[in-house]
């Protein structure tokens, strides 16, 4: 059975910022990618972008997802890419999801979020575009 | 990208992201962390290595977490590897135990590794010795190595670390009944949380029976291990547990048991390795491949066909 599964399992780092309580979503995503094989880190609440990018490190995930749903994204989802950019994690991935207007994304996307996803989501097109990056990630890997 | 000896380097002197780095690649058996390995055992064997273990839920995570704090007072450096499980069915996991651990994230001297188990049974994951390894090198002095929630016999963490700490809670009713074919005999350290929970005194009380009789069958000079409690959750017993642990490692040290120890786990470690290599080595190939198909089609018995497969490699 396991012999079957990939070596390397994707390992994505999954966080909420400040004082966001909303659960729900970050929870769905959690078990979806848990569903597709990768292995999820979960911090926890109330963090800071500084204990996400320790975190990050630490446990060399590929992927930084934060899920954001109390009007923090435009602060801290910013500060979170420049931090990572210093500590010379810029190869993860940051991915962002939850309430995020429309207008918000472009500044996102520009200060180095990978990818968004909100509200009404599917998450089989999310576990698609981490396998599809991955895949990418894995080729342009191989010497 | 750097080369496997900068690499080494890198890990020696401690920097975080290189020895997160080398887990990862030990994590998915990528030759990279092989050869880092290798580069850094000779500067091994300096931590000490200590398995916190017990039920699910007994509040392992809390009370590393406790640990980690007490060891920081005293200025030890602190590495914590943290196993939950992964899916047998999708290799999926969702890796938890650091949400109980979020106040040290910051401590420069405190890193914390979250690992699934991939498949491994016992407890532990394949990587997780190799990860202590690295943990060590970079120089950490306590190493404190949290298993999955375990039921009677997953006590692999006993043959990797100098210090296992058995955690029972009250409340399971038969959880005593749980621990005692493996952990019972294993454990240096006993400790009851959740001390402020109903049913507290009476499982301390079974802990305590289980503990003497265990006294009674070893000699005199063996290691007498303490039974403490703890209200993890509110970082209460936390002195007393790490003074129990520091206690066990000066008993082993006292004798040559430290080293002795730690040389068991490694030369356990060299059989893995090679069990995995013949094991690899002996499959390659068309003709391993239809000697399995015919076991699976009943045609020769899983006997026979190790003979075979024996014979042929030996040729
Ligand atoms: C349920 C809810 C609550 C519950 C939360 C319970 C819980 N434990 O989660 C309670 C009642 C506690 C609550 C409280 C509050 N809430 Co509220 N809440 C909601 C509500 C109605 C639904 C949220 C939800 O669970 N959605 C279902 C999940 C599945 O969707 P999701 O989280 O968006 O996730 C999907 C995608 O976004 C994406 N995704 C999410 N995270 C991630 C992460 C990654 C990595 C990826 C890839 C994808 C991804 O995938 C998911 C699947 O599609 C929203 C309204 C809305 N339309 O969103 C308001 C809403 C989020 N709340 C709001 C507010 C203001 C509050 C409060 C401040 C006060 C109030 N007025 O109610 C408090 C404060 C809480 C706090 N401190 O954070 C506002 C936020 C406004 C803003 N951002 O500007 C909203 C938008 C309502 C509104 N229109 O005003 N809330
Ligand atoms: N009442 C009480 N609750 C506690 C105590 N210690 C931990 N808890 C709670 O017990 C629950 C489980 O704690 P964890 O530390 O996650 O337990 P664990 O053994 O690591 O769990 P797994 O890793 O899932 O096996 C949490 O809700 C803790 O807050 C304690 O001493 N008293
Ligand atoms: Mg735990």
């Amino acid at each position: 059975m396991l012999d079957d599964l990939p070596q390397r399992p994707l390992r994505v780092l999954l966080a909420k910022l400040g004082m966001d309580t909303h659960t729900v979503g970050v929870t769905i995503i959690a078990h979806a990618l848990r569903e597709a094989g990768m292995e999820v880190i979960f911090t926890g609440l109330k963090q800071t972008p500084e204990m996400v990018c320790a975190a990050a490190i630490q446990e060399d995930v590929d992927v930084v997802g934060i899920s954001t749903l109390s009007a923090g994204h435009t602060r801290h989802l910013p500060k979170l890419a420049r931090l990572l950019r210093e500590a010379g994690a810029e190869d993860k991935l940051l991915l962002a999801g939850g309430v995020i207007p429309q207008e918000d994304q472009p500044m996102l996307l520009e200060a180095g979020v990978g990818k968004i996803f909100t509200m009404g989501a599917d998450t089989r097109d999310i576990v698609t575009y981490l396998k599809a990056w991955w895949a990418e990630r894995q080729a342009a890997e191989v010497p | 990208m750097m080369d496997v000896t900068e690499f080494g380097h890198a890990v020696l002197a401690g920097k975080v992201a290189a020895g997160a780095r080398a887990i990862r690649w030990l994590d998915d058996g990528d030759s990279r962390g092989a050869a880092v390995l290798r580069s850094i055992f000779a500067a091994t064997g300096r931590a000490h290595v200590v398995g916190i273990t017990g039920p699910p839920g007994a509040g392992k995570s809390t009370l590393t977490d406790m640990l980690v704090a007490e060891l920081r007072k005293r200025e030890r450096r602190v590495g914590v590897i943290a196993i939950d499980p992964s899916s047998p069915f999708t290799g999926g996991a969702i890796l938890g135990d650091r949400v109980r651990m979020a106040r040290h994230t910051l401590d420069p001297n405190v890193f914390i590794r979250s690992i699934g188990t991939r498949g491994q049974a016992g407890g532990l994951s394949r990587s997780t010795h190799d990860a202590a390894l690295v943990l060590d090198a970079m120089g950490y002095d306590t190493i404190l190595i949290e298993t999955v929630g375990v039921g009677q016999d997953e006590i692999d963490v006993v043959n990797l670390a100098h210090t296992t700490v058995i955690v029972g809670v009250p409340g399971l009713g038969d959880e005593v009944q749980a621990v005692k074919a493996g952990l019972m005999e294993a454990g240096e350290v006993f400790v009851v949380n959740k001390a402020d929970r109903e049913g507290f005194e009476a499982t301390l009380r079974q802990f305590e029976l289980m503990l003497h009789l265990r006294e009674q069958s070893r000699p005199e000079d063996a290691w007498s291990a303490p039974l403490l409690r703890a209200v993890a959750n509110r970082d209460e017993g936390g002195g007393a547990i790490v003074d129990a642990i520091e206690a066990h490692r000066t008993f082993l040290k006292a004798s040559d048991g430290f080293e002795r120890r730690s040389g068991r786990r490694e030369r356990e470690q060299v059989l893995t390795l090679l069990r995995a290599q013949l094991v690899a080595e002996i499959m390659r190939g068309d003709r391993a491949a239809s000697i399995l198909d015919d076991v699976t089609a009943r045609r020769i018995d899983p006997y026979s066909a190790a003979d075979a497969l024996m014979s042929d490699w030996r040729q």
